[in-house]
């Protein structure tokens, strides 16, 4: 990756955004964007790992389930191609959680070198 | 005297305990030959073995998180150890104990202690301090899987060049056509069957 640009310009590769862009990702870019994953993963394991203990305990601690279930539909509606009908399962209650959860354990098991190796075979295989 | 290493994530802790492979020229501080392992998740029972136990215990863990991350029913079933998901947030881990008369240890984790275990035990693999047959999961990827991502690329790198070929070919050819008067030609063929 050479510059932030480039990531940027990656980022838009995906098709439930609003500013969607198809530059044929190579191998190598698909790569990079994996192992940027992982370090932020690395970075904000902490965060993900509340995350996840508020959702499996919402009686006693559902503050931060809430504030981070609210700030993901927030950046939802406010990046993603509201019209798809893919995003508007993202938004909706029921069908999200679940594809929070997952996405939060799935980053949370990517931690490490054997993580990098989940997350890109998960991906590959998705 | 026993070598002492501890893996630690947020909630869990793993602990090796055991003696480097003097045979091998093996380092005071390296272990390879394990007596004892010690896991420990927060406000959970111990649980504790020999190191023919770890191997199938860290095999369910990572097998099964596999499967939580794949599929929609993950389970996991074993002679020592079960792994079955009660809904999106627990687990129910059950294991057997290889004594008789003694019952199984039941434990109910979460998603975050869940994610806390697999990095201790990823922490472990990734030691260079302890060595011991790891039976890590290979990711190796499924030949279709490869196929399907480098040969996207390939066909595009093989088809593009021909594509250009043929369309620079085209537009080459075209631009002829303003110097070709098939009106001037005709005449000229005529004049010269005249002579």
């Amino acid at each position: 990756m050479p510059n932030k640009v480039t990531i940027w310009k990656l980022r838009n590769n995906n098709p439930l955004r609003k500013s969607y862009v198809n530059n044929n990702i190579k191998l190598d870019e698909f790569d990079a964007l994996i192992k940027i994953t992982v370090e932020m993963s690395k970075y904000l394991y902490p965060y993900m790992r509340e995350i996840l203990q508020s959702k499996e305990d919402v009686e006693k601690n559902s503050i931060i389930w809430n504030d981070f279930n609210k700030r993901f539909i927030e950046l939802i509606k406010e990046r993603f191609n509201l019209n798809s009908i893919r995003v508007k399962k993202l938004l909706n209650q029921t069908d999200n959680d679940e594809i929070i959860i997952m996405s939060l354990v799935t980053l949370s098991l990517c931690i490490s070198s054997q993580g990098y190796q989940r997350l890109k075979h998960f991906l590959y295989d998705f | 005297m026993q070598n002492k290493l501890s893996f630690h994530q947020s909630s869990v802790s793993l602990e090796i305990i055991g003696l480097p492979d003097y045979s091998n020229n093996e380092n005071k501080d390296q272990i390879s030959i394990i007596s004892q392992w010690k896991l420990t998740i927060i406000n959970k029972p111990l649980i504790e073995g020999k190191i023919e136990h770890l191997e199938p215990i860290m095999d369910a863990f990572y097998i099964y998180s596999n499967l939580l991350i794949n599929t929609e029913i993950p389970v996991y079933e074993s002679k020592l150890i079960d792994i079955k998901a009660e809904n999106l947030n627990m687990h129910n881990i059950v294991l057997k104990s290889s004594k008789p008369d003694v019952k199984p240890l039941i434990l109910k984790i979460g998603n975050s202690l869940l994610s806390d275990t697999i990095n201790c035990f990823d922490q472990l693999n990734e030691s260079s301090k302890v060595r011991f047959k790891k039976n890590v999961l290979s990711y190796n990827f499924p030949e279709k899987v490869r196929f399907r991502l480098k040969n996207k690329i390939k066909i595009f790198n093989l088809l593009m060049p021909p594509f250009i070929a043929i369309c620079s070919l085209v537009l080459f050819s075209s631009t002829f056509i303003y110097f070709y008067n098939p009106v001037e030609d005709k005449e000229e063929k005529e004049l010269i069957n005249a002579k």
